[in-house]
C-alpha cells in the first residue's frame, strides 16, 4: 500500500475513533500503536508507544504545564483575581456592553500572567459570568465573550504554545513571544469593538451599569481597585524579571510565577482547604488529560514520520500540484482551521506541524511569523466544535440557562473576529514581526 | 456480577488513594525546579534538577492516570457522545473502551521491554553527567500504565453492571468539562 | 542480472543518526543517498534524524530489537551498553586530528575491540571515523579556566563527566533541543563540537563566544548495524554499503577541516576567545588522571586507553603537524 494511502487511512480512522466519544488519547494512541504494529510488528512497531513517553519526559518546556495550570486554578479558585475584575467592573461599567470588555481586558491581564488559556477559561467561567449574566448581559454575547478572551492567553506572552512551536520549529522563543504581543493586544482591541458597536446599536445586549450604581462608587474606591492591577504585574515581574535577564530559566520562572500566585493567595487568606484541595486534584485532572494526549500525538507523529508524510506532503503541494507559495500557505491555514475542530492544539502541534513548517520555511516564509498564525489558529480551535478546550469548560461550567446551543452559537462572531484577525495579520506580517524587529534589531 | 462489583471497587478504591497522594508531586516538582532558580543564582547550578524534575513530572501524570480517569478528566469529542442518554453511552463505552485498552496493553508491552533492557547490562544509565539509572522511572511507568489498565477494565465493567442492573455506578461527578 | 534483482522488492532499511536535520544533510545523509542510487533498487534506505523514530537514549536497543536497522552515532551519546562506551564521542585530549581517529581504528587495533565488544551484544560494527574538535561554543566569554565553572552546557555524557572538575553543569536534553534551550536559559551554551556544526545547526546565532582551545580534537563515532539485517545483507550489498560509508568518511574529512578554518578566519558570528596554551595544560593534565581513572574500570578499558596512550607517545616524538 503507498504510504500516503496509509498516512489518509490512519487520519480517518483517527477521525471516527474520535467522534465514537472515547477519551481522545485513548483514540489517538490506538490509530497509532496499531498502525506501527501492522506497518513494522515486532521491528518497531509495539515499542513506539511507549518510546512517545521517553520523548514525553525529555521534552523539557512541558515542564511548564503543570506550572501554568496550577497558577491558573490558584488565581481562579482563590478568588484574588475578584478585585482585578471590579476594578474593570467600575472603570468601564458606563459604557454599552461596559462589563464585557472590562472582561476582555480582565483576559489580557490574566493572560500576561499565565502560558496557557486555562486561567482565563477558570476565571472568566467563574467570576465574569455569573456578574454579566445578572446584570443581564445578552447569554450569548457573555460566553463568546469569555471563551474568546480566555485563548489570549496563549498568544500574549509568555505561552506555552509559542514555546512547544518552538522548539518543532527551531525559531527563538524570544522573538516569537514578541512578535505575539501586537496581535493578541489588536485582537483584544478587536474584540472590544466589536462588543461596542452590537451594543450601540442594541443596547439590551450589554447594558451600562445604572446611575444608582455608578453614584455608589466613589472616587477612593476607584482607585483602590486600580491598585488591584498591580497583583498581576507583581507576578508577571516576578516571573519574566528573572528570566529576561537570564538568571533562570523558563521551566524554572514558571514554578516561581506558580509560587507568587500561591504565596498571594495565602497573604490573602484566601487559600482555605477546600481551594486548595480542588486547586491541586484539578491540576492533576488537566496535567494528565495533557500529557496523556500529548503522548499518544507524538506516537502518531512518529509513525508519521516513520511513513515518510512530510517527503509526501511537500512533493504533493510543490511538485504534482506545482502551486504558489501563498496559496499552499492558505490552505494549509485551512486544513489548520479544519483539524482544529477535530484535534487539540497539541496534537495538531505534534501531528501536523513537523509537516508543515519545513514546507514553510522552503518557500521562503517567515517562521517566526508562521509562529503566530499557527497560534491564532489553535486559539480558533480552543472554541470551534465538536472538540473544543474552552467548550468543554463552559458547558461544565455555565449556569442552566445556558444552553449547549447557545454555546455553539455564541463563538460565532468571535471566531469571524478572529479570523479577520488572522487575515490581517496574514496579509500585515509587520502587525507580528515589528516589535522583535525593533527589540532584536533586525 | 459479585466479582466485578468486587473488582470495580478494589480497582477504584486502589487508584483513588494513589492519585491522592499523587496530586501532592505538584509541590516536589515546584520544590525541585525552585531549588534549581535559587542554586543558580546564589550557588553553583545543580547537576541533577532538571532531569529529576522530568521524572517527577512523568510520574506525576502516569501514576495520577488512573485517578484523573475516574474523575472524568480525560476529555472525549461529545458532539454525538454527548447527546446519547446514559444508557447508550455506557452500550457505546463498553465497545469502545476496547480501544483504550488495546492502546495501553501495547504501551505495556513497549514498557516491559524497554524496563527490561534498563536491568541488563549491569543496569542502564542515562546519559547525564549525573548519570541515574533509568530503571526506577520505566518501572514505575510500566505500573502506571498497568494501574491505567486495571483502570480502564475498572470503567468496563462499571458500563456492564449498569446495563446489566440500571443502577449507575460510574462516579457521579465523571463530566467532562469537571476536569477543566 | 539487473533485471532479476530489480524485479524483487528492495531491502528496506531504517536508518536513524545521532544528526538533527540541518547536520544530518551532511553528515549522513550523503552516504544514505549514494547507497540508495548505487543498488540499483536492490536496497532503499530511510533515514530519520535524531529523535526521530526512537529517542537518543533508546536507540541502541531499538537497533538490537531491530526497531531501528541501522545507526550513525557516537557510542557515548547512544549509551552503548558496552564498556566501548566513553571511548566515543569525545575521549578528552585523546586525539588531535580528525585523521587520528581512522588511524587508531585501522593501525592500532581500535576496529578489532569494536568489533569483537559489539557482537557480544548483538549489533554489527561497521566503521568509525573522526570529525570535528570539541570547542565551546557560549553566551559567557571564556578567557580562563576559571570561566568555565558554574557554565551550563550541552555536552556529551563522558566530556560533562570530565568537565564537571572545572565546575561545568553538563545538561542533558535532545540535539534538536539544544538552540531553544540556550533561549529559554536552560544552556549558557555548548561542548559538544567544532565551529562548523555550530554554523550549520543554528547554534552560532544563540551563542557569541568560540572558544578555540578543544578537549579533544576529533569525534569518534561509527555505523551500526542490526546483526540479522546485516547477515540477510547478499555480498555485493554488503560491499556496497561499506563503500557507501567510506566514501562519506571522505567527505566529511573535507568538509570539517575546510569549514573549521574557513569560518574561523571568516564567520562573522562567533568571536574567537583563547584561553593561554600554558594555562589550558591545567586541563590537559587532568586529562591523563581521567585517563589513568578509565583504565582501572575494566579490561577492555585498560586495553583502548594504553592504545591511546601509545597513538599518543608515537604522535608527540614525530611533533607537528601531528601536535599542532
Ligand atoms: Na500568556
Ligand atoms: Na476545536
Amino acid at each position: 500500500m503507498p504510504y500516503e494511502l496509509i498516512a489518509v487511512l490512519m487520519f480517518s480512522t483517527m477521525m471516527l475513533m474520535l467522534f465514537t466519544g472515547q477519551r481522545v488519547f485513548g483514540a489517538i494512541g490506538f490509530v497509532a500503536v496499531i498502525a506501527a504494529v501492522l506497518l513494522w510488528g515486532d521491528r518497531g512497531g509495539y515499542d513506539l508507544g511507549f518510546s512517545a513517553i521517553i520523548k514525553v519526559m525529555r521534552w523539557y518546556p512541558l515542564l511548564t504545564l503543570p506550572m501554568f495550570i496550577f497558577m491558573g486554578y490558584v488565581l481562579s479558585e482563590s478568588k484574588i483575581a475578584d478585585d482585578l475584575y471590579r476594578m474593570f467592573h467600575v472603570w468601564t461599567g458606563g459604557m454599552p456592553g461596559g462589563l464585557a470588555i472590562g472582561t476582555i481586558g480582565l483576559m489580557v491581564l490574566i493572560s500576561a500572567m499565565n502560558g496557557l488559556s486555562v486561567a482565563g477559561m477558570a476565571i472568566g467561567a467563574t467570576i465574569a459570568l455569573p456578574e454579566l449574566l445578572k446584570r443581564n448581559y445578552d447569554k450569548l454575547m457573555v460566553t463568546g465573550v469569555v471563551q474568546a478572551g480566555s485563548s489570549l492567553g496563549i498568544l500574549v506572552p509568555p505561552s506555552v504554545v509559542l514555546v512547544l512551536y518552538a522548539m518543532i520549529a527551531r525559531q527563538p522563543v524570544g522573538q516569537l513571544w514578541l512578535a505575539g504581543a501586537v496581535p493578541g493586544l489588536m485582537m483584544a482591541a478587536m474584540f472590544i469593538l466589536y462588543i461596542y458597536i452590537r451594543c450601540r446599536i442594541t443596547p439590551e445586549l450589554g447594558p451600562t451599569l445604572t446611575e444608582g450604581e455608578r453614584a455608589e462608587i466613589t472616587h477612593a474606591e476607584k482607585m483602590r481597585l486600580l491598585r488591584a492591577g498591580l497583583l498581576p504585574i507583581a507576578i508577571f515581574a516576578v516571573m519574566m524579571v528573572p528570566f529576561l535577564n537570564g538568571w533562570t530559566s523558563l521551566v524554572e520562572s514558571s514554578a516561581i510565577g506558580a509560587i507568587a500566585a500561591f504565596l498571594a493567595a495565602v497573604l490573602k487568606r484566601r487559600m482555605t482547604w477546600r481551594v486548595f484541595e480542588t486547586t491541586i486534584r484539578q491540576t492533576l485532572g488537566i496535567t494528565c488529560m495533557f500529557m496523556w494526549i500529548i503522548t499518544a500525538a507524538l506516537a502518531f507523529g512518529a509513525v508519521f514520520d516513520g511513513l515518510g508524510a512530510v517527503n509526501a506532503i511537500e512533493s504533493l503541494f510543490t511538485e504534482r500540484l506545482g502551486l504558489n507559495p501563498w496559496v499552499i500557505l492558505i490552505l494549509m491555514q485551512l486544513s489548520f482551521l479544519v483539524m482544529g475542530t477535530f484535534l487539540d492544539d497539541t496534537a495538531m502541534l505534534v501531528i501536523v506541524a513537523p509537516l508543515y513548517v519545513p514546507l514553510v520555511g522552503d518557500l521562503g516564509f517567515d517562521l517566526v511569523w508562521y509562529g503566530i498564525l499557527y497560534t491564532i489558529t489553535c486559539q480558533i480551535a480552543y472554541m470551534t466544535p465538536p472538540f473544543g478546550y474552552n467548550l468543554f469548560l463552559m458547558r461544565a461550567m455555565a449556569p442552566p440557562e445556558i444552553e449547549l446551543r447557545d454555546i455553539y452559537r455564541s463563538i460565532v462572531p468571535f471566531v469571524f473576529v478572529m479570523v479577520l484577525a488572522l487575515a490581517l495579520v496574514m496579509i500585515f506580517p509587520q502587525i507580528a514581526l515589528w516589535l522583535p524587529g525593533i527589540v532584536y534589531d533586525l | 456480577m459479585r466479582l466485578l462489583r468486587m473488582y470495580v471497587a478494589a480497582v477504584d478504591r486502589m487508584n483513588y488513594g494513589l492519585g491522592r497522594l499523587v496530586m501532592f508531586g505538584i509541590f516536589i516538582l515546584m520544590g525541585i525546579l525552585m531549588w534549581s532558580s535559587i542554586s543558580k543564582v546564589f550557588f553553583n547550578p545543580s547537576l541533577w534538577t532538571l532531569e529529576m524534575a522530568q521524572f517527577v513530572m512523568v510520574a506525576y501524570f502516569v501514576l495520577g492516570g488512573p485517578y484523573a480517569m475516574q474523575m472524568g478528566s480525560h476529555v472525549r469529542m461529545d458532539l454525538i457522545y454527548g447527546a446519547l442518554n446514559p444508557r447508550r453511552k455506557a452500550l457505546l463505552d463498553s465497545v469502545t473502551v476496547l480501544v483504550l485498552i488495546v492502546y495501553l496493553g501495547i504501551l505495556l508491552w513497549g514498557g516491559i521491554d524497554s524496563t527490561r533492557y534498563s536491568f541488563q547490562y549491569g543496569g542502564e544509565r542515562s546519559s547525564s553527567a549525573w548519570r541515574p539509572y533509568l530503571w526506577p522511572i520505566k518501572v514505575t511507568i510500566c505500573i502506571g500504565i498497568f494501574l491505567m489498565l486495571l483502570q480502564a477494565l475498572s470503567e468496563l465493567a462499571k458500563d456492564i453492571l449498569f446495563l446489566r442492573t440500571g443502577t449507575p455506578l460510574r462516579h457521579q461527578n465523571e463530566e467532562q468539562g469537571d476536569a477543566l | 542480472a539487473p533485471s532479476i534483482a530489480r524485479a524483487q522488492e528492495p531491502i528496506r532499511w531504517r536508518f536513524q543518526t545521532y544528526a538533527g536535520a540541518a547536520l544530518g544533510e551532511e553528515v549522513t545523509k550523503p552516504i544514505i543517498d549514494y547507497i540508495n542510487a548505487a543498488s540499483n533498487g536492490e536496497m532503499e534506505i530511510e533515514l530519520f534524524y535524531a529523535d526521530q523514530i526512537v529517542p537518543t537514549g533508546e536507540l541502541f536497543q531499538a537497533l538490537q530489537r531491530g526497531t531501528i536497522d541501522g545507526v550513525h552515532s557516537d557510542d557515548d551519546s547512544m549509551a552503548s551498553p558496552t564498556p566501548l562506551r566513553q571511548f566515543g564521542g569525545y575521549f578528552p585530549f585523546a586525539t588531535k586530528h580528525i585523521l587520528d581517529v581512522p588511524v587508531l581504528f585501522n593501525q592500532y587495533g581500535l576496529a578489532e575491540i569494536w568489533d569483537e565488544e559489539y557482537s557480544k551484544v548483538g549489533v554489527k560494527w561497521l566503521s568509525a571515523a573522526g570529525q570535528d574538535p570539541c570547542n565551546f561554543n557560549t553566551t559567557r566569554e571564556i578567557t580562563s579556566v576559571g570561566d568555565l565553572d558554574g557554565l551550563r552546557l550541552y555536552t556529551f555524557p563522558t566530556a560533562g563527566r570530565f568537565l564537571s572538575q572545572f565546575g561545568v553543569v553538563p545538561v542533558n536534553i535532545p540535539y534538536e533541543d539544544a538552540e531553544v534551550a540556550v533561549q529559554t536559559g536552560e544552556l549558557d551554551g555548548m561542548a559538544w563540537s567544532g565551529i562548523t556544526e555550530d554554523y550549520t545547526v543554528g547554534w552560532a546565532d544563540v551563542t557569541d563566544y568560540f572558544l578555540t582551545n578543544n578537549i579533544s580534537g576529533a569525534w569518534i563515532g561509527s555505523f551500526f548495524v542490526n546483526q540479522e539485517r546485516w547477515e540477510e545483507l547478499p555480498d555485493h550489498l554488503k560491499q556496497l554499503v561499506m563503500a557507501g560509508i567510506e566514501a562519506g568518511h571522505t567527505y566529511r574529512n573535507q568538509w570539517y577541516w575546510g569549514g573549521e578554518a574557513r569560518l574561523r578566519a571568516r564567520g562573522d558570528k562567533l568571536e574567537l576567545r583563547s584561553v593561554p596554551a600554558a594555562e589550558w595544560a591545567e586541563v590537559e593534565n587532568a586529562a591523563k588522571e581521567f585517563w589513568e581513572e578509565v583504565a582501572q574500570e575494566g579490561e577492555v578499558h585498560q586495553k583502548v586507553v594504553s592504545i591511546f596512550r601509545e597513538y599518543n607517545d608515537v604522535i608527540n616524538q614525530a611533533g607537528p603537524p601531528y601536535t599542532f
